[in-house]
């Protein structure tokens, strides 16, 4: 029987060969599709949220210095009573991205393409993640078997990621902030561990990973709840020595991390500071002198 | 005391009346997650059965949380009016109902019949109602309360106007401000939910409130619902301040987690009679939502209703001038779906206004529950009908500070001109005044916060 | 929180002023976030008198003597040197002008230590001396554009904030000790701009000559009515253009003004002339008698008043607490390589940039032998816009780039220093030390914009090395 990685090669070597024989070309640069016409203008666009739908105005420049000095979506106007149909729209949109921030998984070429294997809480699907707290801070038994094969035992540093409450987030940030983060725990002559993604995971979670693989400091990147405003925040959980039961307390967060909060690779270094300070202290959390 | 039954061939035995509470609750993920919940539909009904056959006296004599170890228990078995009990004390749970349900109890007699009954036996009755069962009860009972003007009285709706700022921003919470106000809004409260809850941050918008209050002479309230020590705080310092806010959960270590005790509501309400703002008497706003017990694991093993009736119990030692459920705003865990979210929210509301307190709503979602704006419009129109002091209001629904969606600053208005309720009579005088508001309803003018800017 | 001290020194045309101001600093961010270190308070704690000018002939400033006084007044309020951390000199007036106030800013600058000594050309004073004011803030509460005024000895300076936006700025050869008398009105000084204002309405001064008191009051009564044209409440004469400050921005007339706010002395005579006639020469000048035209004048009047927090003492007060910003929170830099001052500034645009973020460095390095050579200097540091939410591999690349090209053209030892726009500074410093390998300094900081010209001062770090203060200046002497 072939194994998987022949399989592999023998595909790529066909879509070489058809690829020379001109039979289809090469695939789209992932460069991004121009913007369809201007009639399909992107409702969830910040330039569009930035046009105030009221019109007439007592000051119109007022309402548009009003609307720089706040996200919240004022001057908005109204049909009767009622919401305008953009606006409406536009809360929709930006309701339905946090809704599939929260309930679509992480796309597992992802997770491939960064080298991680992938282990599962005690969750088995959303709804028992969304419903049961307590089981998505305990990992399975499968997941506590395969760390203890595929990882490396009592590293310094233990960093994993985590879907959270949104998978957008890790999505938009983790090829952004783990090798920042690995460089740079790496210059300062840390243990990494070897790094993973956990499935329907809770901050919790972190205690687990931490006995399983007796870290000294664990680190767990793990989307946030989705606002309307973004879906893509992820927040960094630290503890040092922890185990499972330890206090929230104890917990050392860097919270808000996308592109419009702090971006990731900043975020990478600080984390990468923080770790570090909290390896010479000892200490995580309210513990910890910043 | 019998906690056994025979229910569709099937018998059913409960061990405490604790867990005949638990059990006879509707459907909720928070009583899954704590472990308390009927494991089929068939025992939970079977529980309502056992509850309908015990008596006011039953369930006033056995609180879930122990008089001894709670001054939450304590507070509401004190205070009891022993008249109101005596009278009741041998109604089952079934005649109760009945009774609260019957043409002969009126607005009068629940008022007075609520005084009588404990957190549990209101949460008792409360698990035998159904949802229009809680929306007729609810709709007799109007608690009003005076602060600078009187909320909840018959033929009004208030709202508070909720404009939060991710950063605190003063000129970006005025520009809310302005918004909410030119759709009608801010009857009930000026009530900032505040990023920073330091008494610099809070004084500078408490004080801002205060200058917009008086500049255009509103008639209404103003609170920055930081921690109720900060607030306390800030008002020693000369905050100008009408109320002062807080969080509570129905037992003593809840409220020890929030970190408070009855006695620094009792100094906030001292305070505020020698330092507010406000005419009063009704000073103090509070905010509950079912489940906030078992998070901080604070709930004795009770269900979460029954728990939120406790906090009205507490509630009403302070006449409090503002108390709203925040209902959609826990997650998933504890209230599963809008199916849960609008069955506690009536719940809730019905238990309020039994327990004497003024009780308004905060009809929220969050976007890890299955729920969405529709589900507010249901709520809203639910809660409306049945007399709810006050609803929410920010801008478009949707709170850009604490991540949540709740009603936005146009459906106030909507509701109003729907079932032909009004706001508080000075306030919209006011809107009148300003132009935003004619007989009731919205102006061509309303919907522009630049009327309060224009010409400066 | 911790709190650090600020100096103002202002030396204008007419006087020399000093003030300290506390300024606090503290983490506003949550628990919960990275830090945000903000200014949370500002607070003037020490004034001086006012002090006039000392000159050793009418076109040259006296540095000794206003080192002493400097000096003087850092004794009476009972600070060393040492213990400023930050601030400004500001030369003002027609005083900036003037050759020797470069010398004057090496005097200030042994002597004062490590503050910051810069000197503001006409522009950046109009900014100040609103912010001292008060002009500003009042901007920002009230959501309404206000025209600050500053008039001074020998200058009018004027800002235009909308809702804290700086909406125009220019300045006016238009002040009170344009024309000088002595105790018998006869004429000592007379100004060129002053001069012009009085052939204009065809009216004859000379020096040495004893002033007719209507005629003086023509001459301010048309110098008011410029500041009115100058403010867009008149339309603009061809004198107008005729007496502004060289250096300065041509007004815009893109703003509707609201809100009208008088600083610098001469604010102070709008007000003492209401008392009467008394003593309209007290000052030998004639301050008092252009204080009450431009309380009288029509156009004017028409605007409401904003009363200014700070009059005489705007500026000053302005340079010693609205000068000083703070870089961004999360920054890298090499121990011990603040502070450093007046560092000019290469300024890439966003295309520039584009050429080094795949981590080519040889058009990066032209660009900046270019720049040393052209400003004759062997030190600089690097503006570059930076990139929204970069991978670590552009990170990568443009450490790489920038280092190789600036240790290239730098003299061995230079600091290899970046300030960028993006809050990307820590991932970005990081690098770069990664790169440098010890073998230079290096320093990355952001959340600061600086343009194309400006110099760069950057104090020593605080709040435990989270950030450094910065000034960006736009103008210096020598």
């Amino acid at each position: 029987m072939l194994d998987e990685r022949t399989i592999e090669r023998i595909a790529e070597e066909v879509v070489r060969r058809l690829k020379e024989s001109g039979a289809f070309p090469d695939a789209a640069p992932a460069a991004k599709e121009p913007p369809p016409a201007a009639e399909g203008a992107d409702l969830a666009s910040p330039e569009q949220k930035a046009i105030p739908l009221l019109e007439n105005a007592a000051d119109p420049e007022a309402l548009l210095r009003m609307k720089k000095r706040t996200t919240a979506r004022i001057g908005v106007g109204r049909s009767g009573p009622r919401l305008n149909t953009k606006t409406m729209l536009t809360l929709r949109a930006d309701h339905a991205k946090a809704r599939d921030a929260v309930f679509a998984d992480v796309d597992p070429t992802l997770i491939s393409r960064m080298g991680l294997f992938t282990v599962q809480t005690q969750c088995d699907n959303k709804d028992t993640y969304l419903t049961r707290p307590d089981l998505g801070r305990k990992l399975s038994d499968d997941a506590v078997r395969q760390l203890r094969e595929k990882c490396i035992s009592e590293p310094d540093v233990q960093i994993f990621a985590s879907d959270g409450l949104s998978s957008t987030a890790i999505e938009a940030n983790l090829e952004r902030i783990l090798p920042a983060l690995t460089e740079g725990l790496q210059a300062k002559g840390l243990k990494l561990g070897t790094p993973f993604f956990v499935r329907f995971g809770r901050v919790g979670a972190e205690d687990h990973v931490a006995e399983v693989l007796k870290a000294k400091v664990v680190c767990v990147l793990i989307g946030e709840r989705p606002g309307l405003a973004t879906a893509e925040s992820m927040s960094a959980y630290i503890v040092y020595d922890a185990h499972i039961g330890i206090p929230e307390a104890k917990r050392t967060v860097v919270s808000n991390i996308h592109k419009d909060g702090l971006t990731a690779v900043e975020a990478g270094a600080y984390i990468t500071e923080v770790i570090e300070k909290i390896l010479q202290q000892k200490k995580s959390g309210v513990d910890l002198v910043k | 005391m019998d906690l056994g039954t025979t229910l569709g061939g099937r018998r059913f035995t409960f061990r405490s009346i604790k867990e005949v509470l638990a059990k006879a609750n509707e459907e909720k993920s928070g009583d899954k997650l704590a472990g308390v919940a009927a494991e089929s539909v068939l025992e939970r009904i079977a529980a309502k059965e056992v509850l309908s056959r015990l008596s006011v006296r039953d369930l006033r004599e056995n609180p879930v949380v122990p008089y001894e170890e709670d001054e939450v228990t304590r507070m509401n078995q004190d205070s009891l009016d022993a008249a109101v009990y005596e009278r009741v004390k041998g109604w089952s749970m079934a005649q109760l109902r009945e009774y609260i349900l019957s043409f002969e109890a009126g607005e009068e007699e629940l008022r007075r019949l609520g005084k009588g009954l404990t957190a549990e036996v209101v949460a008792g009755v409360c698990k035998l109602m159904s949802n229009l069962d809680l929306i007729y009860a609810a709709n007799k009972i109007r608690i009003p309360a005076t602060c600078n003007t009187t909320i909840g009285l018959r033929g009004h709706f208030s709202t508070r106007l909720q404009p939060n700022h991710s950063t605190d921003n003063v000129e970006g919470i005025t520009a809310s401000v302005f918004e909410g106000l030119s759709y009608g809004c801010g009857d009930a409260l000026f009530g900032l939910n505040p990023v920073n809850d330091t008494v610099a941050s809070l004084t500078e918008v408490l004080k801002r409130f205060d200058e917009i209050k008086n500049r255009f002479e509103i008639p209404t309230q103003i609170c920055v619902l930081g921690h109720i020590t900060t607030q306390i705080e800030a008002v020693k310092r000369g905050a100008p301040c009408d109320m002062i806010f807080q969080s509570i959960a129905g037992s003593e270590k809840g409220n020890r987690a929030f970190g408070f005790t009855s006695d620094t509501v009792r100094e906030a309400k001292a305070l505020l009679k020698e330092k507010g703002t406000a005419k009063g008497p009704n000073v103090l706003y509070f905010e509950t939502g079912q489940g906030s017990e078992l998070s901080s694991e604070a709930h004795y093993g009770a269900d979460q209703v029954t728990m939120e009736a406790r906090c009205y119990a507490f509630a009403r030692e302070f006449s409090p001038f503002m108390v709203n459920t925040v209902v959609g705003f826990i997650g998933p865990e504890y209230l599963y779906d809008s199916r849960q979210v609008i069955r506690a929210g009536l719940e809730d509301h019905f238990m309020g206004k039994l327990s004497g307190i003024p009780m308004g709503c905060d009809a929220c979602y969050t976007n890890h529950m299955m729920a969405d704006q529709n589900d507010v419009d249901n709520l809203s129109m639910l809660l409306a009908s049945c007399g709810v002091n006050y609803l929410i209001g920010v801008p478009t629904s949707d709170d850009v500070m604490l991540n949540y969606q709740t009603n936005a600053y146009h459906d106030a208005a909507t509701i109003r001109e729907i079932l032909g309720l009004r706001p508080i009579t000075e306030f919209e005088k006011w809107l009148e005044k300003m132009g935003i508001m004619e007989n009731g309803k919205l102006t061509p003018r309303a919907g522009d916060p630049t009327i309060f800017t224009a010409g400066r | 929180m911790s709190t650090i001290v600020s100096v103002g020194i202002d030396i204008g045309t007419s006087t020399t002023q000093v003030i300290f101001s506390r300024i606090t600093l503290d983490n506003t961010a949550g628990y919960f976030s990275a830090p945000r270190i903000s200014i949370v308070a500002k607070e003037v704690f020490y004034r001086s008198e006012v002090c006039f000018t000392p000159l050793r002939t009418p076109q040259l400033i006296d540095g000794d003597a206003v080192r002493e006084i400097v000096a003087r007044e850092y004794r009476l309020a009972g600070l060393s040197p040492q213990a400023v951390d930050t601030g400004a000199v500001i030369i003002t007036g027609e005083s900036a002008r003037k050759e020797n106030a470069a010398e004057v800013l090496r005097k200030l600058s042994d002597f004062a230590g490590e503050f910051v000594v810069s000197t503001a050309g006409p522009d950046l004073e109009s900014i100040i001396a609103g912010k001292g004011s008060g002009a500003w803030q009042y901007s920002i509460e009230n959501d309404c554009s206000v025209a600050n005024l500053d008039v001074g000895g020998g200058t009018t300076n004027i800002v235009v904030f909308r809702s804290g936006e700086t909406a125009a700025k220019s300045c006016y050869d238009i002040g009170g000790r344009l024309i000088r008398l002595d105790r018998d009105k006869v004429i000592q000084y007379i100004s060129p701009a002053a001069q012009k204002v009085a052939q204009e309405i065809g009216l004859s001064l000379r020096t040495g000559e004893r002033a007719d008191v209507d005629i003086l009051r023509k001459i301010t009564g048309r110098m008011a009515s410029l500041l009115a044209e100058a403010v867009g409440l008149k339309p603009e004469t061809p004198l107008l253009s005729a007496v502004r400050t060289p250096g300065s921005s041509l007004p815009e007339r893109t703003e509707r003004i609201s809100r009208l706010c008088f600083s610098g002395g001469v604010a102070d005579c709008m007000e003492n002339s209401r008392a009467g006639t008394a003593d309209e020469f007290r000052f030998g000048d004639i301050g008092m008698l252009l204080g009450r035209s431009i309380r009288e004048d029509a156009a004017l009047s028409a605007v409401r008043r904003v009363p200014a927090n700070e009059t005489i003492r705007a500026t000053v007060v302005g340079a010693g607490t609205y000068t000083t910003t703070l870089s961004g929170s999360t920054i890298s830099y090499s121990d011990g390589i603040f502070p450093l001052k007046n560092v000019p500034a290469l300024k890439l645009s966003y295309q520039e940039q584009q050429s080094f973020l795949d981590g080519s460095s040889e058009g990066l390095y032209e660009k900046c032998r270019w720049f040393l050579e052209q400003s004759d200097t062997d030190r600089m540091l690097l503006a570059i816009p930076g990139r929204l939410d970069p991978t670590w591999q552009e990170i990568r690349q443009m450490a790489h780039g920038i280092y190789q090209a600036l240790s290239r053209a730098l003299p061995e030892k230079e600091p290899v220093v970046v300030v960028v726009e993006q809050d990307i500074a820590k991932a970005l410093g990081n690098a770069m030390k990664q790169e440098a390998a010890g073998r230079r300094p290096v320093a990355a900081i952001d959340s600061i914009r600086v343009e194309a010209g400006d110099f760069v001062d950057i104090g020593r770090p605080l709040m435990d090395g989270l950030v450094v203060p910065v000034v960006v200046k736009t103008l210096l002497f020598g």
